[in-house]
């Protein structure tokens, strides 16, 4: 039977007088693909100094691929377990090809220079990479992306086994974050190369690795499939704040964001806003209601559309219809009721077809009975009914005193006139 | 079977060679030109005139064989002073660090200044290296124990020169004390061992000492991928494999060797240990395993120039050589150091 990457068993861990990691044990197995996660001084950092034997585990032992850490030499251990810091720096002026060399130094002997083997998994390493092209360059001039590739590449030097990465691609922008994870995700398919990733980042966590555990006070609480580990509730206990998780229907990603929830406590308006929208059209202006400090409600959505996942995230009333399916009697009755008790009905530039042209009807009536209507220019270059009777409907409501607003900023500037 | 071995061992060697390390051999072939011209240059000056002595007559061999063996002597001690700097700086990762912020050279002063006023050195020979060695080494524990009692483990560069400075002002305050209350003999041996000079001391000392540091610095040499490695931080070197104290502590005894032993023949010499280091930096770039032996040539050109200047500008009256490192020395490096310090060091 083939030894795990990476085994703690019991281990207890910490810096002096405080122990950090509580009698941990886990396994991850060779060529698993694995992320770490948890809230900040939960461990997570511990852990990976335990794994790579800076910090002595003060009980337990430690397993890389079935020896005990403590009897492999440095050299050796290096071979099998490399470590991708938060950051490196270098005071010195070194040319990234030298700084990549670091990475096979312990391999060589006192007395021997780099063998034509070393150069050649220097190389290879620098084209896995992509920074071979950097090689004269000065290592501390690069950029922030280029920079980790480098460390990346120099700890691939070193051939390990597992790589290990300590929030290393946090500060990156989201280009090199993904540059980064396309590279790990390759050397993790063709090389076999287990990787464990130790990050802030639940979604980037859960959408590039296989297996995610969940850390918190120095134990793991959770650990497993990512979209059976990030539940609500848990993430909630975790973070000890109030969260929202989304799964994105259409890529599969799972989304954590917390609750702006003061954001409805900002203003003590005593306007209500009734938006009509769908497909992503509303999110931007609930956002920007809610910071005004208006009441909103909404109706009615499909559900699973952009706009009805951000009313649910932001907590506003609305009236939402089955997924990708006409709009039926219940919620139109529903939806008119709330729009008769606003103030003022906003129609985003959603584009009209036969499922939606009713909420055109829902505007109409409240008009009829003396509500503002705020009505999205160029309606009619989005309506997909039969006979244009969307932008039919929307001529008839400026003509009964309806008003028309080109920009969010100045239906904002309106909507604030009008409270 | 050995056969194809060989064959693919061979296609990788053609096909990987253009990538390797790129030495920049022209750069030190006319560094390596200028050093000798400089060395053979520094013969022609004493304080008996410029030029070169006439080997045929006694007098002229045995002036000549005097400026040989000063310059021997700038050579080694120049070397040992510039190599410690440049191992003190890589393992601490900090410009500033050199034997006499960590108070190593004020301990190995410390050490020598007692051997010499307590008469061990006329008593036993070869005393002062010893004392003076053994006293820096006690005193760079001293200080390394002080700096980690705050922070548990190893110490952090800023609590060791922090300490390094204390100690360093402690050492040269006992040092004053111990002058001020010896006898005008003594004094007198002190005062000239304390200006620093290449007088070269007995042979049996200058043997010993040159043992000493060429060992040091030989020790260095072996240690130049870790300690480029170790330039990344303590933390990144282990997770390569490195063993990181070990070379930490082999690294620090080896440039306390080298530094006490100057130290110890040829008194307090500034200035060469922390700015020689800074100089070839610039030159030939950071690779410990140029920047060593390139440091030591340099340096120890440098302070045998120094020292063939300070006999003879102001003949019969000799200069200390430390003030012509520092005089001389200064704007020159200066000068280098603004025009490449981008290539040296960063921040």
């Amino acid at each position: 039977m083939a030894n795990a990457a990476l085994k703690f068993d019991g281990v207890t861990a910490g810096y002096r007088g405080r122990t950090v990691l509580e009698n941990l044990s886990f396994v991850i197995e060779e060529g698993e693909f694995v992320s770490l996660a948890g809230p900040n001084g939960c461990g997570k950092s511990t852990l990976l100094k335990t794994a790579a034997a800076l910090l002595k585990p003060l009980d337990g032992s430690v397993y890389l691929f079935g020896d005990d850490i403590r009897t492999l030499r440095p050299a050796q251990r290096a071979g099998l377990i490399g470590v991708v810091p938060q950051k490196v720096e270098s005071p010195m002026a070194y040319s990234v090809m030298q700084i990549v060399m670091n990475g096979r130094t312990a391999m060589t002997g006192l007395l021997h220079g780099f063998s034509d083997h070393d150069f050649v998994v220097i190389e290879r390493s620098m084209i896995y990479t992509n920074v071979l092209h950097l090689r004269d360059r000065y290592f501390m001039e690069l950029s922030g992306g280029e920079q980790q590739r480098v460390i990346l590449a120099m700890v691939l030097a070193q051939e390990p086994r597992i790589l290990m990465l300590d929030e290393s691609i946090a500060h990156l922008d989201i280009n090199h974050r993904y540059e980064v994870l396309r590279i790990l995700k390759r050397i993790n398919r063709e090389k076999k190369v287990t990787v464990f990733l130790v990050s802030h980042d639940l979604a980037l966590s859960a959408e590039v690795a296989g297996r995610l555990m969940l850390m918190n006070r120095g134990g793991i609480v959770s650990e497993g499939r990512p979209d059976k580990v990030l539940l609500p509730d848990l993430l909630e206990q975790v973070y000890d704040c109030e969260l929202q998780v989304r799964n994105d229907p259409v890529t599969g990603s799972i989304h954590v964001s917390g609750v702006l929830d003061d954001l409805k406590s900002i203003g003590n308006k005593n306007t209500t806003v009734h938006v009509i929208a769908g497909g992503g059209t509303g999110i931007e202006l609930f956002r920007r209601l809610l910071v005004d400090g208006f009441t909103i409600t909404s109706g009615v959505l499909n559900g699973m559309d952009s706009d009805a996942e951000a009313v649910r995230a932001l907590d506003i009333e609305a009236v939402i219809e089955k997924p990708f399916s006409p709009i039926g009697y219940p919620a139109l009755a529903l939806a008119l009721e709330k729009a008769l008790k606003a103030d003022i009905i906003i129609v985003t530039d959603v584009p009209f077809g036969p499922g939606n042209l009713v909420n055109l009807d829902i505007a109409r009536k409240a008009l009829a009975n003396g509500k503002k209507v705020l009505i999205a220019q160029g309606i009619a270059g989005r309506d997909y009914t039969e006979g244009k009777q969307a932008g039919k409907l929307a001529a008839e409501m400026v003509d009964e005193g309806a008003l028309v607003w080109n920009s969010l900023h100045e239906l904002m500037r309106m909507v604030n006139r009008e409270s | 079977m050995k056969e194809s071995c060989n064959n693919t061992h061979t296609i990788t060697k053609t096909e990987h060679i253009s990538f390797k390390e790129t030495v920049p051999v022209l750069k030190i072939s006319v560094f390596l030109g200028v050093v000798l011209l400089l060395l053979f240059l520094s013969l022609f000056l004493g304080p008996t005139g410029i030029m070169l002595p006439d080997t045929a007559t006694p007098v002229g061999n045995a002036i000549m064989s005097l400026r040989f063996n000063r310059m021997i002597m700038g050579l080694l001690v120049g070397a040992a002073l510039s190599v410690s700097g440049v191992v003190f700086q890589a393992v601490l990762r900090n410009p500033l660090a050199e034997p006499y912020v960590l108070g190593v050279s004020g301990g190995a002063g410390l050490g020598a200044t007692f051997a010499i006023l307590f008469g061990a050195v006329a008593a036993i020979p070869l005393s002062l290296p010893f004392a003076a060695f053994i006293s820096a080494v006690a005193t760079l524990f001293l200080v390394y124990g002080i700096a980690s009692k705050g922070s548990g483990g190893t110490p952090s560069v800023y609590s060791l020169i922090l300490s390094g400075v204390i100690i360093s002002a402690i050492c040269s305050s006992l040092i004053m004390f111990l002058v001020s209350m010896a006898s005008v003999e003594g004094l007198h041996n002190v005062i000239w061992w304390m200006l620093g000079n290449l007088q070269p001391p007995p042979l049996s000392q200058r043997l010993v000492a040159a043992v000493f540091i060429i060992v040091g610095i030989a020790g260095s040499m072996l240690l130049a991928s870790r300690l480029n490695a170790l330039t990344l931080g303590r933390e990144m070197a282990h997770y390569q494999g490195i063993n990181a104290d070990v070379v930490i502590l082999v690294a620090l005894l080896c440039a306390t060797l080298i530094a006490a032993t100057a130290v110890s023949i040829a008194g307090m010499i500034g200035f060469v240990g922390l700015i020689v280091p800074h100089v070839m930096r610039a030159l030939f770039g950071p690779d410990h395993k140029m920047l060593i032996p390139l440091s030591a040539l340099g340096g120890g050109t440098f302070l045998a120039v120094c020292d063939a200047f300070a006999r003879s500008v102001l003949a019969p009256i000799e200069i200390p050589v430390g003030v012509v490192t520092a005089l001389a020395g200064g704007p020159f490096f200066l000068l280098i150091l603004q025009r490449k310090m981008r290539g040296a060091w960063i921040g």
